[in-house]
């Protein structure tokens, strides 16, 4: 956080990156808005180190024990606050979930990873307050009782959609975000509402754009190489055995040293793949490495994400689309949300779920109206319940008596 | 959730363990009481000392309230994929984990802060 904060300042001068942090706080935030492209690059990180520390706080409150779960929800907040979620627009999604909570006799710490991953909504907090007509002070109350309102309703589709894809599809908060999206983006519509297409994206090159998610790749890795010596190498190649199904810890499962490897070498790989293709790195390319460095703790390695990223690619050339096209390099980072599936069922099904992916992720963010940030893991658990299906469809065909 | 589907579920997941070796014989056993419930599962498979170690570790690690009260709905009732002992292990009070003649036994108590198992009429130490 501290060094996004110094990246932040060093990028536009303090002045520049505070004043832009708060011009922030009320902008439309829909998909895709890169806060780079509006607001500068200072502003975006200082944006991204105040809503990381949001999380922070929340999990040293309710006294979580920093794990695979919670590194892979700071990792996603402070990503997607680069392109969608402010310390405005999330923060009453989150206390929306803890009044849901205490209505069934729940701790905040049993729904601090909802709570977290459940402000990808955030854009529609913003929308209500920003784009829907309202003005002053209305326009704040009923953006924050639009988000609230979210957040209580946020556990019960979370914990439902975990059964549909059964632990497959990794951003299950994507999906739930996403369904929940669907009928507010009707009732919106029904309301008189056109949702306009955004898409704000930062081309400049820019050093530091380059080089932040390799530099910090390589601290994590050398961290964990320090830390755990030998010990860390063996445990990540133990990582690269677990399915990765939800909810697979592997700091837990196997040790921080070998998830903090396995997290930079996902970094590195990443942005090695972008460097490769020619594409940009922005407030959305950048989040969606932090996001796939984040679940390096908590599902994602290079062994089951492989397929699916290579699905996704032979399904964007098949099509004849541009691999640096906005939602096609998104689409090749954040599809790593299916890699539970290549990671159970093998490469095959980890190439056929990539495919299925990029052709399904096209279309529902115009169904959810850009407020589901994470449009990649709704996509992701659509395709993993089809998948998942036919799969379990399939195995039932003999109960094994004779 | 009831306390019946609490029940279902820890029994569904714990079996899917021991059936994913298709033992010849599964005794499931259970004892309520109003502060808490000792459920015990037995099969007939052999199952190595590592093994056994590794079931147990499931079981009994650290009580994970950020992941039982969310993933924790999954226990018992996405059986699609190997079980996930683990599941259990955040949410229940104890496990136990010990042989019988041809296979294991896995003893679970699960209650509010008042339950003690000694005081259940079928106290840990006479199961042994």
């Amino acid at each position: 956080m501290f060094s996004f904060i110094i990246t932040g300042i060093a990028a536009d001068g303090a002045a520049a990156a505070f004043g832009g942090f708060l011009d922030i706080q009320f902008q439309p935030a829909r998909l895709i808005s890169d806060f780079m492209s509006t607001s500068g690059i200072g502003a975006s990180f200082i944006n991204a180190a105040a809503v990381g520390a949001v999380g922070l706080i929340l999990i040293v409150l309710s006294k979580v024990q920093l794990s695979g779960s919670t590194f892979a929800a700071i990792f996603t907040m402070m990503g997607f606050a680069l392109f969608g979620k402010t310390p405005v627009n999330i923060i009453p999604i989150i206390i929306g979930v803890y009044i849901s909570g205490k209505l069934i006799g729940k701790s905040f710490s049993e729904y601090i990873i909802i709570a977290l991953f459940g402000t990808a909504l955030g854009p529609l907090v913003s929308l209500v307050t920003c784009e829907l007509g309202l003005s002053g002070l209305s326009a704040i109350a009923v953006g924050t009782i639009a988000g609230m309102a979210t957040g209580f309703l946020l556990p019960a589709i979370a914990v439902a959609m975990l059964h549909f894809h059964q632990g497959y599809n990794l951003y299950n908060l994507g999906l739930s975000c996403g369904f929940f999206a669907l009928f507010a983006a009707a009732l919106i519509r029904t309301g008189g509402h056109t949702f306009e297409g955004l898409l704000l994206w930062h081309t400049e090159d820019s050093v530091i754009l380059t080089f932040l998610v390799p530099v910090l790749s390589l601290i994590l890795i050398l961290t964990g190489l320090f830390s755990g010596g030998r010990r860390s190498l063996k445990d990540l190649m133990a990582i690269q055995k677990h399915s990765g199904r939800l909810p697979s810890d592997f700091m837990d499962m196997e040790s921080m040293e070998g998830a903090l490897l396995n997290a930079g070498l996902i970094g590195l790989a990443g942005s090695l793949y972008i460097l490769l293709i020619g594409g940009d790195f922005n407030g959305p390319t950048i989040g969606g490495l932090l996001t796939i460095m984040g679940f390096g703790a908590f599902g994602t390695h290079l062994r089951n994400s492989w397929p699916v990223v290579l699905g996704v690619i032979l399904a964007t050339l098949l099509f004849g689309k541009s691999l640096t096209a906005p939602g096609a390099i998104l689409a090749a980072i954040f599809c790593t949300t299916l890699a539970p599936l290549a990671g159970a069922f093998g490469i095959l099904t980890g190439l056929i779920a990539g495919f299925i992916h990029l052709v399904l992720v096209h279309q529902t963010g115009s169904w959810q109206g850009g407020m589901n940030l994470y449009n990649n893991g709704f996509a992701g658990g659509l395709t993993a319940a089809f998948i998942v299906s036919v799969i379990a469809w399939y195995r039932s065909k003999e109960s094994g008596f004779k | 959730m009831k306390r019946k589907e609490l029940i279902l579920h820890l029994i569904g997941e714990v079996s899917n363990y021991l059936l994913e070796n298709n033992p010849k014989r599964l005794v499931i056993s259970l004892h309520q009481e109003e502060d808490g419930l000792h459920l015990s599962v037995l099969d007939d498979n052999p199952h190595s000392d590592e093994e056994i170690e590794k079931i147990d570790h499931a079981l009994n690690s650290k009580k994970r309230p950020e992941l039982a009260g969310y993933y924790g709905a999954m226990t018992g009732h996405d059986m699609l994929g190997a079980s996930r002992l683990k599941l259990l292990g955040w949410q229940v009070k104890h496990c136990d984990v010990s042989r019988t003649r041809n296979g294991i036994m896995i003893d679970i108590w699960l209650g509010g802060d008042r339950f003690e198992s000694d005081q259940f009429t079928i106290p840990r130490k006479e199961q042994k």
